[in-house]
């Protein structure tokens, strides 16, 4: 079986925040909450990069290991889910998280965060598929539709690819093989000059 | 005239060299500074950015709270009332003289906070449990409730926990002699009635009131962390998630403790906090050392 997976071209992303906008539009995010973010590093500076970064749907992810109700589950394809009806609200799974996926509405009872939201690969949930309850509550399920998600679907450098990782991973290794050979090859730089 | 206008000339073109030579040498730092550090360290500066330090706490966060701590509890919650369970069948329950002469131990205003504290500490105990071992019990609206009511009986237990930590500091204070309690186990061993040293409150229960006092301010202070996060560095919360998981197992396991000896092991010693009074008896042997008039 296929194993989802996204990957973020640094050479490509261009800090856009389109991913971001799709993905909160797409799915009717809530203020505050952030599936997906663009990170930059030298903004302004020369050698300038940005990453979007999500949910990375990890093999062995630490959200699952921590979570004490079991709200979090991985699919057969490595996608990652939570089951928002489970979920309390603990916020363990953002502390065990390396990539600051998991996100909390706020304004339950005392100030309490709700039912954890993160980035579903848009695969819905664990509702019946294509149910306004599963739209309501995780948003779009393109995976089911056969499409890939939002954000990747709409990056306009095609910077963020998403999907089947062996195809995922051809066609990055396709990109960096033509960007450069020799001198320019990726690892050049560490293999002989350091 | 003419010589004036060679100066002009002969200045605007140093001006001009040195603005040159500066952009240049400028412009030749940063094309140094482009080449120096290969995509691997980019690399490795990416993920120092994004993860952070995970490997510090986040991992032994991830370890701790995957693997460790519900089993731990689950231990303390089977282990601890099953030894208790077989000294009361063994050894059996203390019993005493109610009907004898009664001494006053517990005065109102005391039995008051106790019973504050009592009630909010017992539900913080069955909630936190409840979340612990929110697997098993099916997580959802039930252990969301839980969570609503650890932090409604966490807001009313630190009034009581802080007065109860002043109005029992100085008898509370450890003395030589609760070291020889510890040895002896509180007498709890034997059936015999042997005065055992202790005063107003023996060694188990200093124990107990340190841990549930000055460890229940931590106990709120990185719980109140824990609920609300907010700006708080992520690597504090963890650590404080830690704390409060392990602080939290050593509180539940005297709390055990301290319920066992209160209903169960000294019998009518729950009647004495309601009334506030203690046979002669009881206080000649559980608490030798205590004067009373």
């Amino acid at each position: 079986m296929a194993r989802m997976k996204f990957l973020c071209d640094v050479e490509r992303c261009i800090d856009c925040g389109g991913c971001v906008v799709a993905c909160k539009e797409g799915n009717h995010i809530p203020v505050g909450v952030n599936r997906r973010r663009v990170v930059t590093l030298k903004e302004g500076e020369p050698g300038e990069k940005s990453i979007s970064i999500s949910c990375m749907h990890c093999a062995d992810a630490p959200c699952i290991a921590v979570c004490p109700v079991d709200a979090i589950y991985q699919r057969a394809d490595g996608i990652v889910l939570v089951n928002k009806k489970t979920c309390i609200g603990c916020g363990y799974c953002f502390m065990a998280c390396p990539f600051g996926a998991p996100q909390f509405p706020a304004g339950n009872v005392f100030g309490a965060r709700g039912a954890m939201d993160k980035c579903t690969f848009c695969a819905g949930g664990p509702e019946e598929t294509f149910s306004d309850e599963e739209k309501r509550l995780y948003g779009q399920n393109r995976i089911a539709e056969g499409k890939v998600p939002l954000c990747a679907g709409m990056c306009a450098t095609k910077a963020l690819l998403a999907g089947d990782a062996d195809v995922v991973a051809d066609v990055y290794r396709e990109r960096v093989f033509q960007r450069g050979s020799g001198a320019n090859a990726w690892g050049w730089d560490r293999a002989y000059k350091k | 005239m003419q010589k004036f206008f060679r100066c002009v000339f002969l200045l605007t073109g140093l001006l001009v060299a040195g603005v040159v030579v500066i952009v240049s040498a400028r412009e030749g730092q940063v094309l140094a500074g482009l080449s120096t550090g290969s995509s691997a360290d980019y690399y490795q500066t990416l993920i120092g950015t994004i993860t952070g330090n995970w490997q510090g706490y986040g991992e032994l966060f991830t370890t701790l709270q995957g693997q460790w701590f519900w089993k731990i509890f689950l231990v303390i919650i089977t282990a601890i009332p099953g030894v208790f369970l077989l000294h009361y069948l063994v050894i059996g329950a203390m019993h005493f003289d109610h009907e004898g002469e009664q001494i006053l131990f517990f005065p109102l205003f005391t039995r008051i906070v106790h019973f504050f504290a009592a009630v909010s500490f017992s539900l913080l105990a069955i909630t936190g449990l409840s979340m612990v071992l929110g697997a098993y019990l099916g997580g959802g609206a039930l252990i969301r409730t839980a969570r609503y009511v650890h932090i409604g009986a966490a807001l009313v237990f630190v009034l009581p926990a802080l007065v109860m930590l002043t109005m029992w500091f100085k008898d509370m204070l450890p003395r030589l002699h609760d070291i020889a309690w510890i040895c002896m186990l509180g007498g709890y061993l034997s059936k015999k009635k042997k005065p055992v040293p202790a005063g107003k409150f023996n060694a188990g229960q200093k124990m107990y009131f340190w841990l549930a006092t000055v460890g229940g301010v931590v106990m709120a202070y990185t719980g109140y962390i824990i609920w609300g996060m907010g700006t708080t560095a992520l690597d504090t919360v963890r650590l404080y998630a830690i704390i409060h998981n392990g602080l939290g197992m050593a509180i539940l396991a005297f709390y055990l403790a301290h319920v066992y000896m209160s209903v169960f092991a000294v019998a009518g010693s729950l009647h004495s906090m309601k009334t506030g009074y203690k046979p002669k008896e009881e206080v000649d042997i559980l608490h030798s050392l205590y004067k009373y008039q």
